[in-house]
């Protein structure tokens, strides 16, 4: 019961200082294709950054992309990479080295004007890599 | 001062107690003989409310013990000390000790009676921050017969203490016995080793397959030939 | 402080927090296979607040491990008068159930033209507290190990109370707990509430870490996972399952020779923990010596300074 008490009081605490929720802000959204590096668990993917409201294309950020297995939590840390953004805009590049195969989430965080995180659920096989729809089954283990 | 009477314990279909009765005067040591499997045990947890009797009642001063949970008869004044499972092996000695006190609020008298403890089982104070699993099986069993006292109770019942323990360790424990007696400590002592129960004992109960077979006092158990030849005829190892 | 590093020591502290749940059951003799179910809650639940209803994070958090709680102890009431296996079979059961629910669960409001909230199998996505508050993934991180270290310092105490005595008795020989006069039953209900709460805000942190949650991360695998923790951590102290979690997350993940075969080491590594140290590496045993060693240490400097009370 204490820990419980002295936990709530501490998150109170911590909490009550942060700045208030600033609305409005942009949101993005992530189209993301990935396909094969040749090498076993490396894959080359390009993501597409637009504002969510408007569809406009976001260039000009900082973006890191991890990943994480949604049927292990916390338990894969891939280490997140840089992308590179290309000419085309709104659309930037990186190398994924996963641990294994199944499906991830690509966690995708921007830097600069927009500070965001979008995440795009994808099932990385040997040959190719594919969305994960809700009805097409589940891969993890 | 403890009245058990037609009590009857199953275990599934199996009758362990068929209408057990049995009387523990008050400041006297009583105990109970009989072979393995007789139901020693099981009449021990039972009174003790570990397990529920089908019928039958056990009465202490009259009042009504069956139906109350473990913990109320604790509170009622009544310490068994487990066959087998004598001490918590994880814990230190300390905590086992504490541990026999837990319904108790009073810390001043709970310090002075683990010192009483401690000045009567020497061996526990040197050990008294070892963890009870690293002690030998006669100093468990004091551990678990201190552990017992520390709640005070106003019946201490023990089954099978000597269960084996070497000869020197068992004549121990029977000379810890008689003076926790002398101190006014009413037991109801199970024991499988007649001839050192006869020692201390005021009062006997045979147990045979469930039911009480013989009661009486040292001189009529001696005198009688069955159980002569049963139990003190031959010398039983532990 | 590199990014991911501080991604490795956020998932660290979060899975702390099961691995403590999982523990505290582990302590009083219990063998739960479903804290995962109560992570789900408390994730679900602290989510929903922030991202659909507006509440700051304290109060969904807290809100996920008061549902944690209740339903840890509504699960317990009936579940812990089961025996050992039963009991774990039980628990399974229920967090499989759990699962299957929140692949049903839909709800979802919409916020700023976007529909948010859980959303089946699809999950939960756009729990987005920590970027709508501008809250730095480092200071999240502080978050998370602030209250892993409160959630500490209540387990020394616990450790050090006459409530943590009783847990290890009932853990160690319930039957003989009982004849110390100790109400077993509303013992295990209360350590199996405590513990669903924990399991909660760790699941409550982990929503607002990811912003994303679905039913499969509440996986028996995470079940599994946080009791081998404290199996192999030790049982001795809190800090067991900690180290558990630190050899599972911090160690073995992060040497890239073992990716692939990380679950076979694990799963060996636990199989030999069981058998040449079966209450783990920091146990009762080390604990306890270590214990001593430092009392005797100490002992002659405070000895003076004590004797006061
Ligand atoms: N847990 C149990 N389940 C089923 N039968 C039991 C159990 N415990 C004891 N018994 C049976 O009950 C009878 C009495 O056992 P017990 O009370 O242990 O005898 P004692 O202590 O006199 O040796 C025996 O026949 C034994 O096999
Ligand atoms: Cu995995
Ligand atoms: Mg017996």
């Amino acid at each position: 019961m204490r820990t419980i008490v002295c936990m709530l009081v501490a998150v109170a605490a911590l909490t009550a200082g942060y700045p208030q929720a600033a609305h409005g802000q942009v949101r993005a959204k992530a189209a993301v294709t990935c396909v094969s590096a040749g090498q076993v668990l490396e894959y080359d993917c390009t993501i597409r950054l637009a504002n969510a409201r408007s569809g406009e294309p976001l260039s000009g950020l900082t973006v890191s992309v991890g990943a994480d297995m949604p049927s292990m939590p916390g338990m894969h840390n891939v280490r997140a990479v840089k992308a590179t953004e290309q000419a085309e805009k709104g659309a930037y590049k990186v190398r994924l080295e996963l641990e294994m195969h199944g499906d991830w989430a690509v966690q995708i965080d921007l830097r600069g004007a927009v500070r965001d995180r979008v995440i795009s659920m994808l099932r990385f096989e040997e040959a190719d890599v594919t969305d994960v729809k809700p009805s097409s089954g589940r891969r993890g283990h | 001062m403890l009245d058990v009477s037609e009590l009857v314990t199953t275990y599934g279909k199996i009758e362990a107690l068929k209408g057990v009765s049995l009387h523990v005067a008050g400041g006297k040591i009583t105990c109970l003989l009989g072979p393995n499997g007789a139901g020693k045990t099981t009449l021990m947890m039972t009174i003790a409310g570990i397990l529920r009797p089908r019928r039958g009642s056990i009465k202490l001063e009259g009042a009504e013990l069956v139906g109350l949970s473990p913990a109320k008869i604790v509170s009622r004044g009544i310490a068994l000390v487990p066959e087998n499972r004598l001490v918590f092996p994880e814990m230190s000695v300390r905590e086992n000790l504490l541990a026999g006190a837990y319904q108790r609020r009073d810390k001043s008298e709970i310090a002075a009676d683990m010192e009483r403890m401690y000045a009567r089982f020497p061996q526990l104070k040197e050990r008294r921050e070892q963890l009870a699993g690293t002690l030998s099986g006669g100093e468990q069993q004091m551990l678990a017969v201190a552990r017992a006292l520390m709640s005070r109770p106003r019946v201490l019942l023990m089954d099978e203490p000597s269960l084996g323990l070497a000869p020197l360790i068992v004549a121990e424990i029977f000379d810890i016995v008689a003076a926790l007696n002398r101190d006014g400590t009413t037991m109801l002592l199970v024991e499988q080793n007649a001839h050192m129960a006869l020692k201390v004992a005021h009062q006997f109960f045979l147990m045979e397959q469930g039911r009480v077979t013989f009661q009486g006092t040292p001189g009529q158990l001696a005198e009688d030939e069955v159980i002569q030849r049963a139990y003190l005829g031959t010398r039983r190892a532990g | 402080m590199d990014d991911y590093l501080v991604s490795v020591l956020s998932n660290i502290g979060v899975i702390s927090f099961v691995a403590l749940s999982a523990y505290l059951l582990l302590l009083t003799g219990e063998i739960s296979f479903g804290q995962q179910a109560f992570f789900a809650i408390g994730a679900y639940a602290a989510g929903m607040a922030t991202a659909m209803w507006g509440w700051p994070l304290a109060l969904g958090i807290a809100w996920g491990a008061a549902v944690g709680a209740a339903c840890a102890v509504s699960l317990g009431i009936p579940t812990l008068r089961l025996r050992g296996l039963q009991f774990s079979i039980a628990t399974l059961a229920f967090a499989e159930m759990v699962r299957i629910l929140f692949e049903l669960f839909r709800y979802q409001v919409d916020i700023d033209g976007e529909p948010v909230g859980p959303n089946g199998t699809d999950g939960f996505r756009s729990i987005r507290y920590i970027f709508d508050h501008n809250i730095e993934t480092f200071d999240f991180m502080m978050l998370i190990y602030t209250m892993l270290a409160v959630t500490l310092a209540g387990f020394m105490l616990l450790e050090r109370s006459r409530l943590g005595v009783i847990f290890r008795m009932i853990g160690e020989d319930a039957t003989l707990a009982s004849l110390q006069g100790i109400a077993v039953a509303r013992y295990k209900v209360l350590a199996a509430g405590i513990a669903g709460a924990l399991a909660a805000v760790g699941g409550g942190l982990y929503a607002h870490l990811t912003t994303y949650v679905e039913p499969r991360t509440f996986d028996v695998m995470l079940g599994v996972h946080s009791l081998a923790y404290g199996l192999i951590g030790g049982l001795g102290t809190a800090l067991g399952p900690l180290l558990g979690v630190v050899i599972d997350v911090g160690l073995l993940e992060s040497v890239r020779l073992f990716a692939g075969y990380r679950m076979i080491i694990f799963g060996g590594l636990v199989a030999l923990l069981l058998i040449f140290r079966p209450r783990g590496l920091l146990d009762e045993r080390l604990v306890n010596r270590i214990g001593r060693l430092f009392r005797n240490a100490i002992s002659g400097s405070t000895r003076t300074g004590r004797g006061s009370r």
